[in-house]
């Protein structure tokens, strides 16, 4: 019988304004969890990240997924839709991080299976409590899905 | 020079005679003659003569008739089968019938159906007044036909115009909340991470520039929620204005505790209309109210009264009033009277109540003395007609648009 852990203090932030993948990693510098945070800036190095095709080949699958909705190539619903439906990716937790707050953004997410969607704050200092409370919340409290080998 | 048509117009032409292009729908050539000779007392006439409906329909393009005449009854065809031809063809030509015998009867139900006149052929000398009439008619018609053209392009014009501008607005607005994000999280980074580091000055700037930016955020949102009146609505429906105004009570519980206001209200109706934007301008009128107080804790009430076609509101209060040159241009987007340190906002509570008024098809103003308290009135549609119309689906249309916007156009590598 295995006993429940914590999730792999793993990040994969999807994001392709490099300025928040810069103030992520701020926010969770010093993190009490050693968050290792890994970044790509579209939906299709996303999934190939996932899938460790490409320079991904020996890449470790994320404990989370930070993803943004509006992104460049396939955007984040796609790549929602991808893991959701992919029996091996379909456990990874997934916050979607997106300025929208469309109503019709936020239903589709969680249509599509997303763990659960964050208003990506305007100023600095909501910006690094979300990530923080994301951190503490996920990495802290969370128990992941029991890895299978 | 021995044509015939010369030859006559030569004859009896003192004065320069119009040109008239006609065609005769007519199998009888006497008749046909008699006709043109009436004709040519009053007209310069090009005439083509024909008898069934293959050479009446090729006439009408290769010869182009100002009028046409027919007779009634053809051996092969019937005169008032080329009405049906000219409307299939869609060509506005007037018809008169000439006509041996015709009754009453038949005439009239000739007319009905869209002959212009008909004239009986022992009275022929009337052929050319009635077509002159017929002509003039005609030319009338198209130049109403052709004003309502105009007029409806112009208004098609406004709209896509309007909607234009409101869609740029929006769009604009919106993309520039992106990069505002940044500069203002990376200012407010940088007075974070190099407080005291830089000189005194150093820190003083960093400061001015993320205030300015946060502020400009707050513009700019309140700009979006301006222009989503235009935009979104969330469709009509019978709204109790009574539990409106206890729902903006809950909302403005804590500023009216501080202030100590009281809120009543008369027996309000209920109307159709927008129940998200009946609380938005609810609560705008209110909040108002409260924040521009006077010495005294604010009082604020709300009544209504029918008023002809419209239910007439009035939010008063005994607050600090509004100087008659003010009371226009508080409805405008950004105008305040105040510092921002005295009273805080953007100016813009009040724009967004006049624009979600107006939508919904009424007006607002404000009667008010200094000192002594506003009255902002407002009315709106009697609630009963039950028929929500317009602003509904404009809503429909542009909350569908609206979505297009999440996407990314061109995003950057």
């Amino acid at each position: 019988m295995s006993v429940g852990i914590g999730i792999h203090p793993e990040l994969l932030i999807v994001d392709d304004n490099p300025a928040d993948i810069v103030l992520a990693r701020e926010a969770l510098s010093g993190s009490k969890y050693s968050v290792q945070i890994s970044s790509v800036e579209d939906g299709e190095e996303a999934l190939a990240f996932l899938n460790h095709r490409e320079q991904y080949l020996n890449t470790m699958r994320p404990g989370l997924v930070l993803l943004d909705l509006n992104l460049p190539k396939k955007d984040g619903k796609a790549v929602l839709a991808a893991m959701k439906t992919d029996p091996e990716l379909r456990c990874i937790p997934v916050i979607v991080f997106s300025t929208s707050k469309l109503g019709r953004d936020i239903a589709r997410s969680y249509e599509l299976g997303a763990n659960c969607y964050v208003s990506k704050p305007g100023n600095l200092i909501d910006f690094f409590s979300a990530i923080k409370l994301i951190e503490e919340f996920w990495f802290g409290l969370v128990i992941a899905p029991p890895r299978g080998e | 020079m021995s044509s015939a048509g010369t030859k006559l117009g030569a004859l009896d032409a003192p004065k320069a005679k119009a040109k008239l292009r006609a065609l005769l729908v007519e199998d009888n050539q006497l008749d046909a003659q008699l006709v043109l000779r009436a004709l040519r007392q009053d007209f310069e006439v090009s005439a083509l003569v024909v008898q069934d409906e293959a050479a009446f329909k090729l006439a009408l393009h290769t010869h182009n008739p100002e009028i046409v005449l027919a007779d009634y009854n053809l051996p092969n065809w019937k005169g008032m089968e080329a009405l049906n031809v000219l409307k299939r063809e869609g060509m506005d030509v007037p018809l008169i019938l000439v006509s041996g015998a015709l009754g009453d009867v038949t005439a009239v139900e000739c007319i009905k159906r869209g002959a212009t006149d008909y004239v009986l052929k022992d009275t022929l000398a009337r052929l050319p007044e009635s077509i002159r009439r017929a002509l003039h008619e005609r030319r009338e018609r198209l130049l109403r036909r052709q004003a309502e053209e105009d007029l409806a392009r112009k208004v098609d014009e406004l709209a896509r115009s309007n909607a234009d501008l409101e869609q740029f607005a929006y769009v604009a607005s919106h993309d520039l909340q992106e990069p505002l994000r940044m500069v203002t999280a990376y200012t407010q980074l940088l007075g974070e991470r190099y407080r005291g580091k830089l000189d005194e000055n150093a820190d003083k700037f960093i400061g001015y520039a993320s205030e300015g930016a946060l502020r400009m955020q707050v513009l700019i949102q309140d700009l979006l929620a301006f222009s989503r009146v235009g935009r979104n609505g969330s469709g009509l429906a019978k709204v109790d204005c009574n539990a409106v105004i206890e729902e903006v009570r809950q909302t403005l519980t804590s500023s009216m505790q501080e202030s100590g206001a009281t809120l009543t209200h008369g027996d309000l109706p209920t109307l159709w209309g927008d129940r998200t934007q009946l609380t938005q301008l609810f609560q705008n009128l209110i909040g108002n109210a409260i924040k521009f107080r006077g010495k005294d804790a604010p009082v604020v009430s709300v009544q209504a009264e029918k008023s002809g076609q419209h239910w007439q509101f009035a939010v008063s209060d005994n607050g600090i009033g509004i100087a008659a040159e003010h009371m226009e241009n508080i409805f405008v987007v950004f105008q305040r009277l105040h510092a921002r340190t005295e009273y805080p906002g953007n100016g813009i509570g009040l724009a967004i109540c006049k624009r979600i008024i107006e939508r919904q098809g009424g007006k607002i103003w404000v009667e008010s003395q200094p000192e002594r308290g506003s009255t902002f009135k407002f009315t709106l549609p009697l609630g009963d007609s039950g028929e929500p119309a317009a602003q509904a689906r404009d809503g429909e249309k542009h909350e569908s648009s609206e979505p297009a916007l999440g996407e990314k156009v061109g995003a950057p590598a």
